[in-house]
């Protein structure tokens, strides 16, 4: 599987682009009054998360993922019980539900890695629904559909703010986080190891590539990734239930944001919640919920099939093209 | 002892429906190595199929599953010229997500257009029960039993009998062995995928009477197809028939004995079970999943 065919983006001009677009969404504020923009802002960078935390065992590693949302309902959930219930800070509680959602993570990764194609898709998408099934059925822990209301008490401390904008920091914080995370393992050793097996993983394996541990470290850290985001995501929105944490459709739009990006690259996910998120919302405030899904239906069959690059290869090409005209200007001049 | 007689009855009449959807879902495995994410919406449309030539009509779904299964295949074709031989041979990722496209596009297209309420059709088995040695059978569901074995026979028949179904046969061993044989191998695609969604179809009306009908409904089953054919073994057909048969069984009376939602979670358990220590199945064949073969 090819993913980029060529990369006429230097590491150096993404460097310089990533930093000035965090600039960017760091001085945001000064320019967004709207409630409603601001909202949706903090949104796109959770899913752009989300998405990201999903790319590193699904785009690096190739393990097609239809049970991330489990990971995200775990960290959802730790976070929120242990301040219902014991009045422990989301601040620690978004750590205790990473590790859970990593352990997690680890163990599904141990017990699939040989699954090859389909069969590994449909286990992720087994585990998924077990743990949904869980979470509406346990109704003593998670008091199932019913969801959990988290109390506006204390404030800052706990993870809990009055200005949406502070909302906004913390995703964008955590969005560095997975981001800087993700692009250190795509230079690590590791990454190339992930790449290499997803490849081709008996040539990986006999050139001495430790398959089973690759794939469960990075399985392990995209689990406890997506548990961070569940985590702020509750403090976000301030109620979960089952259907907005662990359900199947949430694992496949989370697999659908990264693809739509551009899977296998570090800022391919972050480019595919600005792209989908926004014409999600867009389109169901303008044409209801159905009509979203139909787009999303379409959009996913067009890009597997047209595009599977994704849209950040669009981008790359792009940027190729625009060098190239410039520089046939410049030598027309000279 | 009859309780026990009841529970296997329910369960084989059940069991038998699903059979005629597996089979179709292990038949395009075999065939084109693609899993068919939106199998179980075929079905969905066959039972708004259903509905509308009942509500419209007044045509019994006994009458129109012979009207309805020509038109999906028909779809079938549509959607195997369009989507799925784009797709086949291509890395996992669109192999997966083009159908679970198919499936998000079309749940959405039926929410869209017939919104979500919940609607049902009756005929004249509707409610009826009959009794036989103590077991009751509803008679709607015996009827649609049988006709969903009238199906599954013919697509036997189609199978193992005519040159298209031993060409599509061939393909499934070895396309490339069955290329240079002179079989069209897009050809013997295009059947597969387009037979297979109409027997989805067609188990979709004969459903209708039994089950309720709304959008989602493809989604609440999708999942249960699924363990039955990775049970029977991916790209097995006698498998996926016992399996479902198997499954029809073990549903009607886990839910008997522990509720409904834990004796879901207890046969999704057996399936990772299954996936995770015998992927092939308890009839399939290993290394199904590489395309090349």
């Amino acid at each position: 599987m090819k993913i980029v065919d060529s990369t006429p983006i230097s590491p150096a001009a993404a460097r310089i682009t990533a930093a000035a677009v965090l600039v960017l969404l760091l001085l945001l504020p000064l320019f967004i009054r709207n409630i409603y923009w601001i909202d949706l802002g903090v949104t796109v960078l959770i899913w752009a998360s989300l998405a990201t935390a999903w790319n590193i065992s699904g785009g690096f590693a190739g393990g097609l993922s239809l049970g991330h949302a489990a990971f995200f309902g775990v960290g959802a959930y730790t976070s929120t019980l242990l301040f219902l219930r014991l009045g422990i800070t989301p601040w620690i509680g978004i750590f205790v539900g990473a590790v859970l959602a990593g352990l997690l993570g680890a163990l599904l990764g141990v017990i699939t890695f040989r699954l090859k194609g389909p069969f590994f898709v449909l286990a992720t998408l087994a585990f998924g629904i077990v743990i949904h099934i869980i979470n509406v059925n346990w109704r003593g822990l998670t008091r199932g559909a019913a969801g959990l209301l988290l109390p506006f008490r204390g404030g800052p401390q706990n993870m809990l703010f009055l200005n949406l904008w502070a909302y906004w920091y913390l995703a964008l914080g955590l969005l560095v986080l997975t981001v800087g995370i993700s692009a250190a393992i795509e230079r690590s050793r590791l990454g190339y190891y992930l790449v290499a097996l997803r490849e081709d993983e008996d040539a990986a394996r006999s050139l001495g590539v430790r398959v089973v541990r690759s794939k469960v470290v990075a399985a392990a850290t995209s689990a406890a990734l997506a548990a961070c985001v569940g985590s702020v995501y509750a403090a976000f929105i301030q109620y979960i239930d089952p259907d907005s944490t662990t359900q199947f459709e949430l694992s496949v739009q989370i697999a659908l944001v990264a693809i739509v990006g551009g899977m296998g690259t570090t800022f391919g996910p972050v480019l595919g919640a600005a792209i989908v998120i926004p014409l999600g919302e867009i389109l169901r405030a303008r044409v209801g919920g159905g009509a979203a899904l139909v787009v999303y239906g379409l959009l996913l069959m067009v890009i597997v099939l047209a595009a599977p690059n994704g849209a950040i290869a669009g981008v790359r090409l792009l940027v190729l093209r625009f060098r190239r005209l410039i520089q046939s200007r410049g030598a027309t001049d000279a | 002892m009859q309780l026990v007689l009841q529970i296997i009855a329910n369960g084989l009449l059940i069991g038998g429906l699903y059979a005629l959807l597996a089979v179709g879902l292990t038949l395009i495995f075999g065939v084109l190595r693609v899993v068919n994410f939106a199998h179980a919406e075929f079905m969905m449309l066959g039972m708004y199929g259903a509905y509308w030539l009942w509500a419209l009509y007044g045509l019994d779904p006994y009458l129109s599953v012979f009207l309805v299964t020509p038109v999906i295949f028909l779809l079938g074709v549509a959607v195997d010229r369009l989507i799925v031989r784009r797709s086949i041979g291509k890395p996992d990722v669109t192999v997966v997500f083009a159908t679970l496209g198919l499936s998000i596009f079309l749940q959405n297209a039926a929410l869209t257009l017939w919104r979500a309420d919940i609607r049902s059709v009756s005929t004249f088995a509707t409610g009826s029960v009959f009794v036989v040695g103590g077991v009751r059978l509803s008679v709607a569901m015996t009827v649609s039993f049988a006709v969903a074995l009238l199906f599954a026979l013919a697509l036997w028949i189609f199978l193992t009998r005519t040159m298209y179904g031993k060409g599509i046969q061939a393909v499934a061993q070895n396309r490339r062995a069955a290329a240079l044989m002179g079989i069209d191998v897009k050809r013997a695609y295009m059947i597969t995928y387009s037979v297979a969604v109409a027997a989805a179809g067609a188990m979709g009306v004969l459903v209708a009477p039994i089950f309720t009908i709304f959008p989602r409904v493809g989604q609440t089953q999708i999942v249960t197809i699924f363990v039955i054919v990775v049970l029977g073994g991916l790209g097995s057909v006698p498998g996926a028939v016992i399996a479902a048969l198997l499954v029809g069984i073990i549903r009607s009376g886990a839910g008997f004995l522990f509720g409904t939602a834990w004796g879901e979670l207890a046969y999704f358990a057996v399936f990772l079970l299954v996936l995770i220590v015998r992927p092939q199945g308890l009839f399939g064949r290993r290394g199904a999943e590489v395309y090349g073969g």
